[in-house]
C-alpha cells in the first residue's frame, strides 16, 4: 500500500469522524410545528390572529410583446405598443391610475420547453425571431373608500382602455396546457386586489397573536398545575406579505418582480392580515414558586 | 515548405467556401427540402446545359450547340433554375443562352441551324403557323429568320388580343436582335403599342422615350397614318387611359367618405348564429362554442344589390337594401351536429369561398356530413335569383381526383381556381400536384388544367379535431396572365388563355416538416396562430409577395422578371393593401412599411390581432372589424382614430365590405349593414360596384 493511499484513507476516516458531531448540530428549519422528540421545557403554543382590511389597490397585468425577423421591426412594434397603452391610460386623466413597467425580456419567439408531451422537437432549421416582452402593471390606488359601483366603473374603464389599446389582459399569454411547468401559476384573473399598507394592521395582528398564545399557554398552565413564566422563544410561522407563505412555498427565481410585502386577492373583499407565532413560555412549579418566595 | 504551409492554411477556407445549396439565400427548384417543386427538367437536360457551358468556354461551338440541341423537345417545357430566383422553362433558358452567344458563336449557330429554321418558317402557314412560329421563337430565335418569326408571332398575338405576349415577341427583337433587317423603329412602335394595351406602364414609357429620341427623324406608315414614330404612337393610343391590366372592380378607395364618427345603428342585421344555436341546451351550447367551426366567418360576395354568403357550405343570398333573405341552400339547424364530427372539425373554414357575377354565384365548399377526412371540396354554380344548382364539379368527370383549394377568381370570362391532384399513394401515383384550373363559368367545362408543381409535403395525419392549417394558394389576374402564389415557396405565372406555365419565382419558405409523431387528442404542441395567406398585392407594375410561411417580403416586376427589393419580415405578417407611400401589413398587429426606405413606420395592436379577415384599406384610413367593434386607424400614424362599437360585439371579428350605400360587417355570428354616412353625395353613386374582391 502506497503512502498516498494511506493518506487518502486516513483523510476519509477523519471526515467521517467530523461529520457525526456536525450532523448532530443540525436543527431543521421550515414551517413545521414543534417536533415531539425535542426536549422542550415549558409550554410551546401557537398564537394566531387575523385582522382584515379592504384592499387599497387594484392591479391589472398587461403584456407588451413584439417579435419580428428584424430586430429593428420588433423594436418599432414594441415601442408603439407600449406608447399606445401608456397614451391610452394617460388620456383617462385619472390621478389615482398609474402604469408601472416590469423588466424587459429579450428572447426568441417560439422558445419552448421541450418537456411536453411526445418529445416532439420543433424544427430547428427555421430562423430566429427576436421577441421583446415587458409586463406593464396598471395600478389604481385609493380604492378602499370606493363603493362597489364606483369600483366596478373604474375597473371596467381600465379593462376597456387596455383592450382597446391592444393590450393583452390577464397575462399568461404564452400559457400552453401541453407544457408541464410545476412552478407556473394557473391564475387567469383579469384583475387583482392588493393590500400593501398594512403595517399598522400587522402590529395589531402581532399583538393579538401574542395575546392568543398567552391565553392558550395560560390555560395549559392552569390545567397542568404550574405557573406560566416569561416568553423564552418565538418563531414566526406565518407572516403577512411573505411570498413563501402566500404562494405555497413556490420556488421563486431571480426574475420574480412582484413586490414582496403585499397581500393579494382575486375578489373585492376584506383581506385578512394573518399572523401565526410559535411561542415558548417558561413554566414554574408551585413548590419552586414557593421556594423562591421564601428565599426572598 | 512555404507552399505546403500556405496550402494547409487555405484548406479550411476552401472547405467553408463550399456553401451548401440554398445557404447563400438563393432558392433552387431542386432543393430537396422545399415544399413545392415545379416540373423539373431531367438530369440529362442539366448535363446538356453543363456540357454547353463547358464547350462554349472552349469555343467548341459545334459540340456546344449539339449539346444544347440534344435536349428532347418534351423537356423544353420543364423547369430549371434561372437568374435571381426565377425558375424558367428549359426553352427559355435555351433562348437566353443562344442570345448571349458571342458573334463567332452566333455565326456558327446560323451555319448549323439556319436551314432548319428557314424550313419551319416557310411552312408556317395555315393551322401550323402559330406552332411553327412559336417553335422558331423558342428554339431558333438567333437564326436569320428568328427576328421575322418573332415579329409575325407578335402580329398574331396582337390580333388575338394577347397584348402581353405580343409585346414580349417584339421586345425580344428590339432588345435581343440588334442585327435585324426589320425596321427597329416599326418594331419598337408595335412593342410600345402592345405594352400600352397590356398596361405595362414603365416599359411603355421607356420605349416611348426611345421612340422620341432615337427614331425622331424616321417616318413610318401604320394603319394608314404616316408620321414620326412618337407622333404615331400618340395618335394610336389617343387620349384613352392606359389600362391597368387587372380585371378587378374599381377599388373602394376611389370613392370618398366613410364616416363612422357618429354612433349609428345597423340598418339591418342577419343573425345566422342564432339559428344555429336555437334550441340548444346549455351543455350543447358550451360544446358548440368550444368547436373551432363556431368561429367560422362566412365568405361573402356582393353582386349588384345582393349579398351572397357561403357559411360552412350553406349558401344563402340577402337583399342588401333590407337584409331580407332571398334564398338559402339548406336551413342552418343541426349544423352543429355535423360540425361536431372529427372530420368536420379538421376543416379549415377559410377554404369555403364564394364569387358572384352576372346572374350566377359559385360556391366552394364541402359537405360537413361527409365522413371522409380527405373528401374533396366542390365548386357549385347556382342561379343568383333562386339558388338552383346549375352544375357542380363533383358531377363532372374532369374534376375527378381534384381537390379544389383556395378562393376562386373570376376574371377574363373564366373562373380560375387552384387545386390538388389527390393522387393515391397506395397506388404509387406519386406526390400530389398543385394545379391551376380554368373553368367555363356557366357550364363548368374545364378549359385547361396546368400543373404548377409537385407538393413534397406529405399528407399530414389529422385526428380528433386537429385542423388542417396548410396555407391556401391565392390567385391574381393581370394583363392576360394568372399569377398564383402557392404559399409554399413559389409564385408562378400562367398564360390565362392557354394555361401555359411561363415561369415561377422561388422565395424562401419553411422547409417541409417530417411527420415524426402522430398527434392524438388535440392540435399538438405547435399552437401558434396562423395568418391567412394573402394574394400577391399589385403595386404599380410590380407585385408584393409574402408567403404565409415565409420570412421575406419581396417586390417583383413580373414582366421584366426582376426582383426590385426584398426584405426580412415577421413570418406572421400578411399583406393588407398598399398606397403610394406604404404597404399595410396584418398579423398579430397592423403595421405600415415605408415603400421607399422599407422601414416599419408604425405598428398598432388591435383586439384579436389581424390574422385574417378583410380589412378596408383606403387613403383616408384603415378599418378592421374586431371583437370590440370597428377600429379606424390613421394610415399615417397608426393611431386608432375612433372605435365604432356597432352591433357586432361578442363576435370573433371578421370581414368588412364597402358598397356604395353600406358598410357591411360579416362576423361569425351576424351580417350587419351600417349606413355609409359619407360627406357629399357619395352614397348616390350607382350600385355598379361593391368591394367584391
Amino acid at each position: 500500500m502506497s503512502k498516498s493511499t494511506i493518506a487518502v484513507i486516513a483523510f476519509s476516516l477523519a471526515l467521517v469522524g467530523v461529520a457525526g458531531p456536525a450532523r448532530a448540530q443540525y436543527f431543521p428549519g421550515g414551517g413545521g410545528g414543534p417536533r415531539p422528540t425535542e426536549n422542550i421545557e415549558g409550554f410551546t403554543v401557537v398564537g394566531k390572529s387575523a385582522v382584515a382590511a379592504k384592499p387599497n389597490l387594484v392591479e391589472i397585468d398587461l403584456d407588451v410583446a413584439a417579435s419580428s425577423e428584424l430586430t429593428a421591426d420588433a423594436i418599432v412594434k414594441y415601442r408603439d405598443a407600449k406608447r399606445r397603452l401608456r397614451d391610452a391610460f394617460g388620456a383617462l386623466k385619472l390621478d389615482n391610475v398609474s402604469v408601472e413597467e416590469r423588466g424587459l425580456l429579450v428572447d426568441q419567439k417560439g422558445m419552448m420547453n421541450p418537456n411536453y408531451f411526445g418529445g416532439f422537437q420543433p424544427n430547428s432549421r427555421t430562423k430566429t425571431e427576436v421577441q421583446l416582452t415587458r409586463k406593464l402593471v396598471v395600478k389604481a390606488s385609493n380604492v378602499r373608500q370606493m363603493d362597489e359601483d364606483g369600483l366596478l366603473q373604474l375597473v371596467g374603464k381600465l379593462l376597456d382602455v387596455a383592450q382597446d389599446a391592444g393590450g393583452r389582459v390577464g397575462g399568461q399569454g404564452n400559457f400552453n396546457p401541453y407544457y408541464y411547468n410545476p412552478y407556473a401559476g394557473f391564475s387567469n384573473g383579469l384583475i387583482r386586489f392588493v393590500l400593501d399598507d398594512f403595517d399598522k394592521l400587522q402590529e395589531e395582528a402581532y399583538e393579538k397573536a401574542i395575546a392568543d398564545a398567552r391565553a392558550r399557554a395560560q390555560r395549559l398552565a392552569k390545567l397542568s398545575g404550574v405557573t406560566l413564566g416569561p416568553i423564552v422563544a418565538v418563531r414566526e410561522l406565518a407572516v403577512p406579505g411573505d411570498r413563501n407563505f402566500n404562494t405555497g412555498n413556490q420556488i421563486l427565481g431571480s426574475d420574480d418582480e412582484t413586490p414582496r410585502k403585499r397581500l393579494e386577492s382575486s375578489k373585492f373583499q376584506e383581506i385578512p392580515v394573518r399572523v401565526e407565532l410559535l411561542v415558548r413560555f417558561e413554566t414554574r412549579s408551585d413548590s419552586e414558586n414557593k421556594g423562591r418566595a421564601g428565599g426572598q | 515548405m512555404r507552399s505546403a504551409i500556405a496550402t494547409l492554411l487555405l484548406l479550411p477556407a476552401l472547405a467553408f467556401g463550399q456553401a451548401k445549396e440554398g445557404e447563400d439565400g438563393k432558392v433552387s427548384n431542386d432543393q430537396p427540402d422545399r415544399p413545392l417543386q415545379m416540373p423539373p427538367a431531367s438530369t440529362e437536360v442539366k448535363e446538356a446545359l453543363d456540357d454547353f457551358e463547358r464547350f462554349r468556354r472552349r469555343g467548341a461551338w459545334e459540340r456546344a450547340l449539339k449539346a444544347l440541341y440534344s435536349i428532347p423537345e418534351q423537356q423544353a417545357t420543364r423547369f430549371t433554375d434561372g437568374a435571381d430566383g426565377f425558375i424558367i422553362p428549359v426553352a427559355r433558358k435555351r433562348r437566353d443562352l443562344l442570345a448571349a452567344l458571342p458573334p463567332e458563336g452566333q455565326a456558327a449557330y446560323r451555319l448549323f441551324y439556319d436551314a432548319e429554321a428557314r424550313k419551319l418558317f416557310e411552312e408556317a402557314d395555315g393551322p401550323s403557323e402559330l406552332a411553327n412560329l412559336e417553335r422558331i421563337y423558342s428554339a431558333y430565335f438567333v437564326t436569320s429568320v428568328g427576328d421575322n418569326a418573332a415579329d409575325r408571332l407578335g402580329d398574331l398575338y396582337f390580333e388575338l388580343g394577347r397584348f402581353d405576349r405580343a409585346a414580349d415577341c417584339w421586345l425580344a427583337v428590339v432588345r435581343g436582335r440588334p442585327d435585324t433587317d426589320l425596321s427597329p423603329a416599326l418594331v419598337s412602335l408595335k412593342a410600345a403599342l402592345a405594352l400600352f394595351r397590356a398596361g405595362r406602364r414603365s416599359e411603355f414609357e421607356q420605349l416611348q422615350s426611345e421612340l422620341s429620341d432615337r427614331y425622331r427623324d424616321e417616318t413610318l406608315t401604320v394603319g394608314g397614318q404616316t408620321g414620326a414614330p412618337a407622333e404615331l404612337l400618340r395618335r394610336l393610343t389617343g387620349d384613352e387611359p392606359m389600362p391597368t391590366g387587372a380585371e378587378t372592380p374599381p377599388s373602394a378607395s376611389a370613392d370618398a367618405g366613410l364616416d363612422l364618427a357618429r354612433s349609428v345603428d345597423a340598418a339591418w342585421q342577419m343573425r345566422f348564429a342564432d339559428s344555429v344555436e336555437a334550441g340548444m341546451t346549455p351543455a350543447e351550447l358550451n360544446q358548440w362554442e368550444t368547436n373551432p367551426l363556431s368561429a367560422a366567418v362566412p365568405a361573402v360576395a356582393v353582386d349588384g344589390t345582393t349579398l351572397f354568403a357561403n357559411y360552412l357550405g350553406y349558401a344563402f343570398a340577402l337583399d342588401l337594401k333590407g337584409g331580407k333573405m332571398l334564398w338559402r341552400s339548406a336551413p342552418f339547424h343541426h349544423l352543429e351536429v355535423a360540425a361536431m364530427q372529427d372530420q368536420a372539425r379538421a376543416l379549415d373554414p377559410g377554404r369555403f369561398a364564394v364569387v358572384a357575377s352576372g346572374g350566377h354565384v359559385w360556391t366552394l365548399g364541402r359537405d360537413l356530413k361527409d365522413p371522409n377526412y380527405l373528401a374533396p371540396f366542390r365548386l357549385t354554380c347556382r342561379r343568383a335569383d333562386g339558388g338552383e344548382v346549375v352544375w357542380q364539379s363533383t358531377d363532372l368527370s374532369d374534376y375527378a381526383q381534384v381537390d379544389l383549394t383556395g378562393p376562386p377568381l373570376l376574371a377574363g370570362g373564366k373562373i380560375f381556381i387552384a387545386g390538388k391532384n389527390s393522387a393515391n399513394p397506395q397506388q404509387q401515383q406519386g406526390p400530389p400536384q398543385l394545379i391551376v384550373l380554368a373553368i367555363q363559368p356557366h357550364d363548368g367545362k374545364l378549359l385547361w388544367k396546368t400543373e404548377v408543381g409537385a407538393l413534397r409535403q406529405g399528407q399530414q395525419f389529422y385526428y380528433y379535431g386537429a385542423r388542417d392549417t396548410s396555407p391556401l394558394p391565392r390567385l391574381v389576374f393581370r394583363a392576360g396572365a394568372v399569377y398564383v402564389d402557392t404559399h409554399v415557396g413559389v409564385l408562378a405565372r400562367l398564360d390565362a388563355d392557354s394555361g401555359a406555365l411561363d415561369w415561377g419565382y422561388g422565395y424562401r419558405t419553411d422547409p417541409i416538416q417530417g411527420q415524426n409523431r402522430f398527434f392524438f387528442f388535440g392540435p399538438g404542441p405547435t399552437q401558434e396562430p396562423t395568418t391567412a395567406s394573402s394574394p400577391p398585392l399589385p403595386f404599380g407594375e410590380a407585385f408584393l409577395v409574402k408567403g404565409a410561411q415565409s420570412d421575406r417580403l419581396q417586390a417583383l416586376e413580373p414582366n421584366r422578371m426582376k426582383v426590385l427589393w426584398e426584405r426580412p419580415i415577421a413570418r406572421s405578417a400578411r399583406l393588407l393593401g398598399a398606397d403610394d407611400r406604404a404597404v399595410y401589413l396584418g398579423g398579430p398587429e397592423v403595421g405600415a412599411l415605408d415603400l421607399k426606405t422599407r422601414e416599419l413606420l408604425w405598428s398598432t395592436r388591435v383586439p384579436g390581432g389581424s390574422m385574417d379577415g378583410r380589412v378596408l384599406v383606403r387613403p383616408d384610413g384603415l378599418w378592421q372589424l374586431t371583437p370590440r367593434g370597428v377600429f379606424e386607424i390613421d394610415p399615417k400614424s397608426g393611431a386608432v382614430r375612433r372605435i365604432f362599437r356597432g352591433r357586432d360585439l361578442g363576435a370573433a371579428g371578421g370581414d368588412l365590405l364597402l358598397t356604395d350605400d353600406w358598410l357591411v360587417a360579416v362576423s361569425n355570428r351576424t351580417i350587419s349593414a351600417y349606413p355609409r354616412r359619407g360627406a357629399g353625395g357619395d352614397s348616390a353613386a350607382t350600385n355598379k360596384r361593391a368591394s367584391n374582391e
